[in-house]
């Protein structure tokens, strides 16, 4: 589990990843309850923080890559399925714990979360979705600049094309199929879902929609090889 | 004893031939020089040994193992020491050795001893707990090296370790090469310094466009090709014509120029020209000083490729 530790030891050796991971979690938790939100608004927008979170601790990755660390690694009796399944798992980890504390933490602050289980499950899926996503997203790009500069803008346009900024109601009707396209669609679904105290068995489908995604991403990510 | 084999190797990208019918043998303990000017093929064969990339045909096998069937095992034997730096900038030195000791399975006190060992082997002690940003280029290079020692390969494959350092930094690479061989690792070194290979390899290979051209000591080297003999005199009398004439007609001479009391006599390889020549002058007035140049591995290099191997161009 060598790759593993030293993943989430160097997932925190980085000032915005320290942000992204500690500070802004608090900020979520701090933000006030607004009437036009179904949640409070830290827990609405808290998506917006974990794909940013995501894709800026997966980048790690294609730093190896571009380093030429990967080519090294693959000398050591390591697969490439360890090596990724390992960074994975760190990056799922760390989102996890952050998740974990910033519902614990809204509960405290005395924010009414719903149904807090649920939307740990939500978030934790969504968490998963935007790490496979970014991992994608970095196997198709050489330079790292250029693919966090384009990835952090695409990640903004999905948040307001998904609906997680206003609702999807208000787009046209051809933008709003197109929204379906975009993992944040499906997070904003049930995220209304859960909040509106609807039966959860519909969160089936956005789940599964959302598994799909997280499962191409990851297929597509995996592509480039160690070597 | 051999410990890296390379049978008949092909490995094509497209239609072109990175490596083409290439064998090669390692021998335990030795330091093998690999030349060759870029897009030789080298950095193909080194990633093939260490099993990076599948070839499109051959067999390579490494200490008596076939590498397809024992990759894991024979991977655990080796070490590469890669062109660019590579080790991770937001970890400290030690823990860039502690990674790189972590995947080839060293734990505990075991890894904190080696972690310990390699640190004093490239003098980085006292900076373990610092980033690699703090450091020097040669400092980088000397860590970039202890990585891929920190779990005692039995062969350790260098591709040119000392690109772009300060010249103590490369005799103390040079150096420290010296000292792994003295303590049993094989290296398969590959450089763009014609020097660097004359002083440390035992046994040299030169590729070229994806072949194997040339293999051997330098002396095997020097003798198999037909280079030309400069002899470099200084006589005391200015030579006459008669006595000019007389040298351009000695056996395998090419040519003969003379600047006042110098006279530069070209012959072909093998000629073996020198008592010849000194039996000529000595009567028309005799010799103040002579010189005869040898081959270089840089003129072995020159004659087979008709690159030079800096840069790769055509001479």
């Amino acid at each position: 589990m060598t790759i593993f530790l030293f993943t989430i030891r160097r997932c925190f050796r980085n000032i915005m990843n320290i942000i992204l991971l500690c500070v802004l979690p608090f900020i979520v938790i701090l933000m006030p309850n607004e009437e036009w939100t179904l949640l409070p608004l830290g827990f609405q927008l808290y998506g917006v923080v974990l794909f940013f979170a995501a894709a800026r601790i997966t980048s790690i990755i294609m730093e190896d890559r571009t380093k030429g660390v990967l080519m090294r690694i693959g000398v050591a009796p390591v697969t490439h399925l360890q090596y990724l399944w390992q960074n994975l798992l760190a990056y799922s980890l760390i989102l996890i714990v952050q998740i974990v504390v910033v519902i614990a933490g809204g509960i405290l602050y005395g924010h009414d979360l719903i149904n807090p289980f649920l939307l740990l499950v939500v978030y934790v899926l969504f968490a998963l979705t935007a790490i496979g996503f970014s991992l994608a997203w970095f196997s198709l790009f050489r330079h790292k600049e250029t693919a966090f500069v384009v990835l952090m803008s695409s990640i903004m346009l999905m948040t307001m094309a998904g609906g997680m900024i206003w609702s999807v109601e208000l787009m046209p009707e051809l933008l709003q199929r197109l929204a379906m396209l975009f993992p944040t669609y499906w997070l904003a679904e049930s995220l209304i879902i859960v909040a509106t105290q609807a039966d959860p068995t519909e969160l089936a489908v956005p789940f599964v929609v959302l598994l799909l995604f997280t499962a191409a991403f990851l297929v597509i990510g995996s592509k480039r090889r160690l070597s | 004893m051999i410990i890296a084999y390379m049978n008949d190797i092909v490995k094509r990208y497209g239609s072109f031939r990175a490596l083409d019918h290439v064998n090669l043998e390692v021998e335990k303990g030795e330091i093998l020089g690999l030349l060759g000017p870029n897009g030789a093929g080298k950095t193909t064969l080194i990633h093939a040994l260490a099993g990076l990339i599948k070839v499109d045909s051959g067999d390579i096998s490494l200490f008596g193992k076939k590498l397809n069937d024992h990759i894991m095992e024979i991977k655990q034997q080796i070490g590469l020491v890669t062109q660019d730096i590579t080790i991770f900038d937001d970890l400290t030195a030690r823990e860039n050795l502690e990674f790189f000791g972590g995947i080839y399975g060293l734990r505990g006190a075991e890894l904190k001893q080696r972690v310990d060992e390699t640190l004093a082997f490239v003098r980085l002690t006292d900076r373990a707990k610092n980033l690699p940003a703090k450091f020097s280029g040669g400092m980088k290079r000397r860590l970039n090296i202890a990585c891929a020692l920190v779990h005692r390969p039995k062969l350790l494959i260098m591709d040119e370790p000392t690109v772009g350092i300060d010249l103590q930094s490369r005799n103390y690479i040079l150096e420290s090469v010296r000292e792994l061989q003295k303590q049993g690792t094989t290296i398969l070194y590959t450089t763009h310094y014609m020097e660097e290979v004359q002083s440390l390899a035992s046994k040299i290979v030169i590729m070229d466009q994806g072949h194997v051209i040339a293999k051997g000591t330098l002396e095997e080297l020097v003798e198999n090709i037909q280079h030309e003999e400069k002899i470099h005199l200084e006589v005391i009398d200015e030579p006459t014509s008669e006595t000019l004439e007389e040298l351009r007609s000695l056996n395998g001479v090419k040519q003969v120029i003379h600047n006042k009391k110098k006279i530069q006599i070209i012959s072909s390889g093998g000629a073996e020209n020198v008592d010849n020549v000194l039996a000529v002058v000595k009567k028309a007035g005799g010799v103040r000083s002579v010189t005869a140049e040898k081959p270089t591995l840089e003129d072995v290099f020159l004659t087979l490729t008709g690159k030079t191997l800096r840069d790769g161009e055509e001479e």
